[in-house]
């Protein structure tokens, strides 16, 4: 497994680094965000590791940005920045799949590694699920989402979420559900993450993602996944 | 002789004609006046004398040899006597030296007279043919004495009091008249008693026109005038003028209308004492003179609330004096209180110079009439004055502030705006008092939950909210007006646009301080780690020890850190607000907990029922406080004690519970163990680590959900925080 870390602090990517090597992964340092793409480019990593605050313009939302146009590699955001609840949900709708706030431990800091790992590349195919309302098509075996038609690019972890919700189609999954079976065990406090991705799944699968008919929130309580009679798609 | 004869009936018919005229219009005028009255009765002698002096004369010049020729000599005799008698009365009801024994005795003494007279004429013995013989008569001693004591009683009076006669006519008359009578006692050789009779007669008539001219003539005269002063009074009360203006015009009306030849001053009663608040011609050191209650004419008529009228302050005032030198300058003096609602006010008082006019009861009736006026006028001046210095006062201070403020009434119509509003509000509206603001106020400018707005305003009569104008943000505070039916809102607009950007500044700079922070740290412990591990494989434990103890300085650097960062969350964040179950809350909060409380060996005990009502909070925000508190709590309870947190429901709230058993609060630091970074310092706290932010987060979350948190803490034995939230209805909540 090779690793990408991007933070412009030395000392940081290089004791990460170290930690990394140490339990057996490949790393990759890079110091800003350009260099980062091309090594992204160049090494093929299999998880991105991704500072915010970058000086030289390109900083870390973008770099995600970028990655995400091509990719559905596993990004995991280590900010010392995140104040706000909104700052949270701005990386991860820049395509995140995890937030992390500095400073953090290194043992959990490789926990969180491996649990992404794990859900990027987990098979579904053990279901043998497909769903197709003639608008919406998912066929879980193959990992693909099309939308009217069209291909739809989802990133593991939304992906991961709407395989959950379908298995569970029509009955309400619980944030803390969510939580565990997405993201994995220690991850139920980070509440915000249901909710950003199920927003974000809402604006790739929804025809109207301020009015959603696929996935309905169930108020304080979590989510369901709605199956559309096929008549009703035009 | 004749000439003589034919002057004397002349004299007499145009005076017994008049003499009657005048008794008709004086009777007519005021029968009740006791001047009226005198001057009668002066008049009637006059008639009778004049008359019985006509027939006499008609009777010598027919050459009647009558005995009704002795009843007309006795009839002149009576009246003229009794004229001596009666000038003596009128005089001194004019000069005012009457008693009421004085009247008694005036009247027996005409009654003597006229029965004598009688007496002469029905016992006519030896009636009198020619004047010799009368004059001869007119010497006996009795007579001489009758004539005598009246008509010097009389000169005496008129000397007396010849300041008093306001007339010089009468005084001159009176005289004339003694003259006249006396005259016929010189030398009855003379033939002289014709003359003395003539002159009498013409004495009788000056004394008669100046009384009637003085009496009814000149008050009906000067009535115009005073209405016209009465007028110019009243017309000052309604001027609502200031103050000084009041009094100055009431000395000034109160001099004219009562023709003073000295001074007035006006006296007002402040602190039991008085003082000159306004005088017209009198010096000016006396506007410095202060008064107390019973200390001159002013301080004893305003102690005794009863007019005075003093003829000579010099001669008839005993008591202290009211200014300098009064004594000395000051003549007849009237003064009157001012009394308007039951209280007195001051007095005003009205000087004549010495020497100069005396003043009668009229004058003091005048000027108990101006000085119930003067009373009107100075309180309601008084009354308009505070009212107005209020007014002003509230309006410099509402108009120089720079925060604008707006009142409006019931139909938004515009009540007051000062400077600052109108420059800050003129480009939105054209503002003008009464103008209706109902469709141009923009919807932005309003409370956005109006009915919150009207709650709070309902309950606490204000209501504060937040509204920018273009690029600056106001702190708007709503109050009622009107109480208890509202009867429109004043908004009092607050800049706070730089307190904003202050508060974004600091927000700013905690974030990247922090951030500035969390980089070294993470370096740090990672390195830390890293070290630790190395450490640990080759087996070097000795060092572990010094490198734990740096672990865990660098984690509580991290959970300072945190701590702030979570404050400025809570402080900027939005409130979420939903229905939450409180047992959920509890729950999760205590779960978070759990491992630390273990760490520090300290109980938790949940007491919480299930069926408490919902409470509006954010879940998360609200939680991350009951941690808090929780920690807290842990944190200041020594090992082997207990924290418990419970809830229940109290009227339209749930109140939640954290009590604990540990080191408590001293009362003097309870009030400030809120505030941002404070830390207690006291015994048994010392080994307590911790960033001061705990508490403050926990204040501020609460006041972000409209709630409300106190605590109960005895110093030994732990401390109680409560937290009070609104409650929703029944438990709805399922999961």
């Amino acid at each position: 497994m090779k690793v990408m870390i991007v933070d412009d602090e030395q000392a940081i990517r290089e004791a990460l680094g170290r930690k990394l090597k140490r339990d057996g992964f490949d790393v990759v340092l890079c110091g800003d965000g350009l260099e980062s793409l091309r090594a992204f480019h160049a090494e093929r990593p299999d998880l991105v590791v991704l500072d915010i605050v970058m000086p030289d313009g390109m900083d870390g939302l973008t770099v995600c940005r970028r990655i995400r146009e091509v990719s559905d590699t596993p990004v995991m955001m280590l900010s010392a920045n995140a104040v706000t609840e909104e700052d949270i949900i701005d990386g991860l709708n820049a395509g995140a799949d995890e937030y992390l706030i500095k400073p953090i431990r290194l043992n959990e800091f490789v926990a969180r590694i491996q649990a992404l790992l794990r859900r990027s590349q987990m098979s579904v195919s053990d279901t043998e699920q497909r769903y197709d309302d003639g608008y919406l098509t998912i066929d879980l075996h193959r990992r693909r989402v099309y939308v009217n038609g069209e291909q739809a690019h989802l990133t593991p972890t939304e992906f991961k979420l709407l395989a959950v919700l379908l298995e569970n189609a029509g009955r309400v999954v619980s944030q803390r559900d969510l939580l565990e079976n997405v993201w994995g065990d220690g991850y139920v406090d980070d509440v915000y993450y249901p909710r950003v991705y199920i927003s974000q799944l809402r604006r790739k699968i929804e025809r109207d993602a301020a009015n959603p008919h696929y996935i309905l929130t169930e108020h304080r309580v979590g989510y369901r996944f709605e199956k559309q009679t096929p008549s009703v798609t035009p | 002789m004749a000439d003589f004869n034919s002057i004397t009936i002349l004299v007499n018919g145009v005076t017994l004609a008049l003499a009657v005229a005048f008794i008709i219009i004086l009777l007519w005028s005021d029968s009740k006046k006791e001047l009226n009255q005198f001057f009668a009765t002066f008049l009637l002698f006059v008639v009778i004398w004049n008359g019985g002096a006509l027939l006499w004369q008609a009777f010598q010049q027919l050459d009647l040899d009558t005995p009704l020729f002795s009843i007309a000599i006795g009839l002149t005799e009576l009246g003229f006597t009794g004229a001596s008698v009666a000038v003596y009365a009128l005089t001194a009801v004019l000069v005012r030296a009457h008693t009421p024994r004085f009247r008694v005795l005036a009247f027996v003494s005409l009654a003597f007279i006229i029965l004598y007279r009688l007496f002469a004429i029905f016992n006519n013995t030896t009636p009198y043919s020619n004047f010799d013989d009368y004059a001869y008569f007119q010497r006996q001693p009795l007579v001489v004495a009758f004539y005598l004591i009246f008509d010097l009683g009389t000169l005496i009076l008129i000397w007396q009091n010849r300041r008093k006669i306001r007339s010089l006519g009468i005084t001159l008359g009176l005289t004339l008249f003694v003259f006249g009578q006396t005259l016929g006692f010189i030398n009855p050789e003379l033939q002289i008693f014709q003359f003395s009779l003539v002159t009498s007669a013409v004495a009788a008539l000056m004394v008669s026109f100046s009384i009637v001219a003085q009496e009814i003539i000149k008050p009906l005269a000067e009535r115009n005038s005073q209405v016209e002063a009465i007028r110019r009074v009243s017309m000052a009360i309604t001027s609502l003028a200031s103050i000084e203006s009041v009094l100055d015009q009431i000395v000034a009306q109160t001099a004219e209308l009562l023709k003073t030849d000295g001074g007035v001053s006006i006296l007002l009663l402040k602190d039991n004492e008085l003082e000159t608040a306004s005088t017209f011609r009198l010096p000016k050191t006396y506007m410095e003179a202060r008064l107390a209650l019973g200390q001159g004419v002013a301080g004893t008529v305003a102690l005794t609330r009863q007019s005075r009228l003093i003829d000579d302050y010099g001669r008839n005032w005993r008591g202290t004096l009211d200014y300098p030198l009064a004594r000395e300058t000051f003549g007849s003096v009237i003064c009157t209180p001012l009394i308007y609602g039951g209280e007195t006010i001051g007095v005003l008082m009205v000087i004549a110079a010495k020497q100069g006019r005396l003043f009668q009861k009229e004058d003091l009736y005048l000027l108990e009439l101006l000085g119930a006026q003067a009373a009107v006028a100075i309180s309601h001046s008084h009354l308009f004055s505070d009212v107005e210095y209020a007014h002003n006062q509230l309006e410099t201070v509402l108009i120089s502030t720079e925060s604008p403020v707006v009142a409006l009434d019931r139909q938004y119509r515009l009540i007051f705006a000062n400077r600052a509003a109108k420059s800050l509000l003129s480009s939105v509206w054209e503002l003008s008092v009464g103008a209706s603001l109902r469709d141009l106020i923009p919807v932005d400018a309003l409370p956005r939950d109006r009915a919150e707005a009207v709650r709070e305003l309902r309950r606490h009569g204000t209501y504060t909210y937040e509204v920018s104008f273009g690029d600056k943000v106001y702190l708007c505070s709503l109050a009622r007006i009107g109480h208890p039916r509202t009867t429109g809102w004043v908004a009092f607009l607050n800049d706070v646009t730089q307190l904003k950007e202050l508060d974004r500044l600091k927000s700013e700079m905690v974030r990247m301080t922090s951030h500035d922070l969390k980089n070294p740290l993470q370096a740090a412990m990672a390195n830390v780690e890293l070290l630790r591990d190395d450490l640990l494989e080759s087996s070097q434990h000795a060092l572990i020890p010094s490198i734990d103890e740096i672990d865990w300085q660098l984690q509580r650097m991290t959970r300072i850190i945190r701590g702030v960062l979570d404050l400025e969350r809570v402080k900027t964040g939005l409130v979420r607000l939903e229905s939450c179950p409180p047992s959920r809350m509890i729950g999760d909060a205590v779960n978070e907990l759990t491992q630390f409380a273990h760490s520090h060996e300290v109980r938790l005990v949940v007491d919480v029922s299930d069926s408490l009502p919902n409470v509006k909070c954010d879940f998360e925000q609200f939680k991350r406080a009951l941690v808090n508190l929780l920690e807290n709590a842990v944190k200041f309870t020594a090992r082997g004690g207990t924290v418990r947190v419970a809830a229940y429901a109290r009227e339209n709230t749930v109140v939640f519970e954290v009590s604990d058993n540990g080191v408590g609060i001293a009362l003097d630091v309870q009030p400030r163990i809120f505030d941002r970074f404070y830390r207690v310092q006291q015994k048994g706290t010392e080994h307590i680590t911790g960033s001061g932010i705990g508490l403050s987060l926990v204040k501020t979350v609460v006041e972000n959900h409209r709630g409300s948190i106190w605590l109960t803490s005895q110093e030994g034995e732990g401390s109680t925080f409560y937290i009070s939230l609104p409650s929703v209805g029944k438990n709805s909540y399922s999961q």
